[in-house]
């Protein structure tokens, strides 16, 4: 048992927190700072912030250095998204981009498409939207309907997908196209690479249950995508998106984590405030929620462990979703039932309610997105335990 | 970072396991509960136990035992948790722990050896104080020395010192007894308030341990069953009210195991957030022992319910093991004192 970093990851820890200590300014730090922009100026603002951190040598932390990473380990992974939420570093503007699209490439994008989409992506020159769910295929995503036709050197691509993150914002979109006339089911799909920017291309934001707009809606109209922009293999883009869903895991367990334990320690504090922190029940449900937490933790250096050994966690992704986002739901349950009666109001005893209730009402979509519950417990059923289908 | 068990530890999970599946099956384990006079105590079984060195795994070398440590007892719990075991492994490993700790040069040059070679057999009261009477000692009639509070520290009790009452417990998998302790006992003179904190982490993460192999060893059949099982023309693990509940239950218990295996880890090493992650493992390992043993039971629908069924040995060990030591709601007490009342730095 070895729970430590090496000493070039320790010191690259400090050289990450200076260098975060330095850029963010304190006003960012304040509960509630980025909820009062309006979805147009946050997202500037962080773009601009991530771009600059990237020049600075901090993204792409485990990507070699040839295509504009750090050529860092696990590790300096692991500590650099710990360290960014410990500091309240704005969230990313680029996550589909940097969680899946970004490994992805790495594992199976050809020599061109590593050096054009790399490093773009960590300085934010090109904001990557992911282009999976349909009206009529979320779980059943092998249901998508959205259809490329071949003419000439391009594929003229028509549809409409749905969920999709940074929409109205997002440069370029990794789809999945159902290219070969006639197929079905998990037969015949693409993953294209499409730019967002062209006539037959309208993304329109999608407002959500809490009131923000992080999903969109993107409409295909006769759009255009050269054929060589295409992610593993044409027709094989089913194999190329469950690659890309498996790099859900990594080793962000332990972002997730500090990130969960301090909006834990967040509800304590209002639960103190409104001195209900002595209640014995409330306290049973706090420390429940708490053991997920601390469960989440160490599955987090498991897995960190696994990916330093070179080990597959295959199937083992569905477990990491599972317990984060569960846990996570389960977080913003308990602030509601410390509310009690008072549960939506906006403010109690002049504690401003609403940065938090905005995590609650985000609580429940981690359970939908990226694969709902219901479906990751199949998987872990069937490819786990090896229960029948 | 390396969270997991070496090559070495495997090994010894291995050999555990591959010694009770080979001679101490479950038609092994049902020949004890179903005889509840015996003493619960196999000779066959404490003999290999001693010769694989279970009883000397945390006893230093120069006392004649392994020197390993609370990870590698905890894989020897897991693993007697995992085959139902019978017999006093926890007792003696604790009573060695508290001499260990707590004892003078002289208690453990006396007991030591002894305890570390299987020749004497140990317990740990886990509730009362001497002298007195001290409820539910596991294996306390067979135990040649028992270790018991003795006003506000620790100290060992012969067996010739005090008188053991059998007593009656639906749980065939071990044996308890009352203790009738007239004095006060062979004071241990290190057994400082800490000491004692520790000797009873130190349990708390074998009995989480054994709970955790109970759970993993329940799920497990429970699949097994359920692939094969057919109703309606098909197998009912294809059903997805079963698969859901099994896949959470296999969540869960992979987050004991590395509750319970953390929590080893975290007090031999005296880390910072050992007494957390000690509240944790067991509040964590009781839930998901009494959950999955519970499944059991309904995922193999009647004949899990059957005494001829090895469900309720399972069921009923996880039982009496979720109360020991504090149960899941004394374990949350716990955690939320640690934070709610502590304010993070």
């Amino acid at each position: 048992m070895d729970l430590t970093y090496t000493e070039a990851e320790e010191e690259f820890r400090s050289e990450l927190r200076s260098w975060l200590s330095a850029n963010i300014p304190d006003e960012w730090t304040r509960p509630g700072f980025w909820e009062s922009l309006d979805d147009d100026e946050s997202f500037r603002l962080r773009r601009d912030w991530e771009r600059d951190k990237a020049l600075a040598g901090f993204a792409g932390i485990q990507w070699p250095t040839e295509y504009g990473g750090r050529g860092g380990t696990p590790g300096m992974k692991a500590i650099y998204d710990e360290e960014t939420v410990r500091a309240h570093a704005p969230r990313t503007v680029n996550p589909l981009g940097l969680t899946f699209l970004a490994p992805t490439v790495m594992a199976i994008g050809t020599e061109a498409q590593k050096k054009e989409i790399i490093g773009p992506m960590l300085r934010n020159e090109v904001i990557w939207c992911q282009g999976f769910s349909e009206p009529g295929a979320g779980s059943d995503l092998a249901a998508l309907t959205t259809k490329g036709v071949r003419d000439g050197d391009d594929f003229v691509v028509n549809g409409q997908k749905v969920w999709t993150t940074n929409a109205v914002h997002g440069d370029k979109i990794f789809t999945m196209v159902r290219t070969e006339p006639g197929s079905s089911k998990h037969r015949g799909i693409s993953m294209l690479l499409i730019d967002m920017h062209q006539p037959g291309v309208d993304a329109r934001p999608l407002k959500q249950m809490s009131g923000a707009s992080e999903f969109g809606e993107v409409f295909f109209d006769d759009a255009r995508v050269p054929a060589r922009d295409c992610l593993g293999e044409i027709g094989d883009g089913w194999r190329t998106a469950m690659l890309l869903l498996s790099f859900e895991r990594g080793a962000s367990g332990i972002a997730q984590y500090t990130e969960f334990r301090r909006q834990y320690d967040q509800i304590v504090e209002v639960a103190r405030a409104l001195g209900r922190d002595k209640d014995p029940v409330m306290r049973g449900t706090l420390a429940r929620v708490l053991t997920e937490l601390e469960c989440l933790r160490l599955h987090a250096m498991h897995v960190l462990t696994q990916v330093e050994q070179g080990r597959d966690l295959g199937f083992e992704a569905s477990m990491t979703k599972l317990q984060w986002s569960e846990a996570f739901q389960d977080l913003w349950e308990v602030f509601d039932d410390v509310l009690g009666e008072d549960a939506t109001l906006d403010s109690i005893d002049g504690i401003d309610l609403r940065p938090l209730h905005a995590q609650a009402m985000w609580s429940r979509s981690v359970t939908i997105w990226g694969g709902s519950s219901q479906v990751q417990r199949n998987i872990t059923a069937e490819r786990v335990l090896g229960l029948p289908r | 970072m390396f969270f997991a068990l070496t090559d070495d530890q495997r090994e010894f999970d291995a050999a555990v396991r591959g010694y009770l599946a080979e001679r101490f099956d479950l038609e092994a384990v049902r020949g004890v509960v179903e005889d509840p006079a015996g003493d619960g105590h196999p000779a066959s079984l404490w003999k290999a136990a001693a010769e694989q060195g279970w009883p000397a795994v945390l006893v230093p070398e120069e006392h004649e035992g392994l020197g390993l440590g609370l990870v590698e007892a905890q894989v020897i719990a897991r693993a007697l948790g995992a085959g139902v075991a019978p017999g006093p492994w926890r007792g003696t490993v604790l009573a060695a722990e508290a001499i260990r700790l707590a004892g003078s040069p002289e208690q453990q040059a006396a007991w030591l050896p002894r305890l570390a070679s299987g020749e004497a057999v140990g317990a740990l009261a886990p509730r009362g104080s001497a002298p007195g009477t001290l409820p539910a000692v596991e294996y306390g009639a067979v135990a040649d020395v028992v270790v018991v509070r003795s006003g506000e520290g620790l100290a060992l009790v012969e067996a010739s010192a005090f008188s053991a009452t059998p007593q009656g417990s639906y749980d065939g998998t071990a044996r308890l007894a009352s203790l009738a302790v007239d004095g006060t006992g062979e004071a241990l003179p290190g057994a400082t308030a800490e000491i004692v904190a520790e000797l009873t982490a130190r349990a708390t993460v074998l009995v989480a341990a054994d709970l955790v192999g109970i759970a993993r060893e329940a799920l497990s059949r429970t699949v097994a069953y359920d692939r094969d099982r057919q109703q309606f023309g098909v197998p009912v693990g294809s059903f997805q009210a079963i698969k859901h509940a099994l896949a959470d239950l296999h969540v869960g218990v992979t987050m004991a195991e590395h509750a319970a295996l953390y929590a080893a880890h975290a007090v031999d090493a005296g880390l910072p957030d050992a007494a957390l992650a000690v509240a944790v493992a067991k509040a964590k390992a009781g839930d998901v022992a009494l959950d999955a043993t519970a499944a059991m039971i309904q995922y193999h629908g009647g004949i899990g319910y059957t005494w001829e069924h090895e469900a309720h040995f399972f069921y009923k060990r996880a039982k009496r093991l979720a109360g020991q030591f504090g149960d899941s709601d004394a374990q949350r007490a716990r955690i939320a004192e640690l934070t709610i009342d502590t304010v993070p730095a």
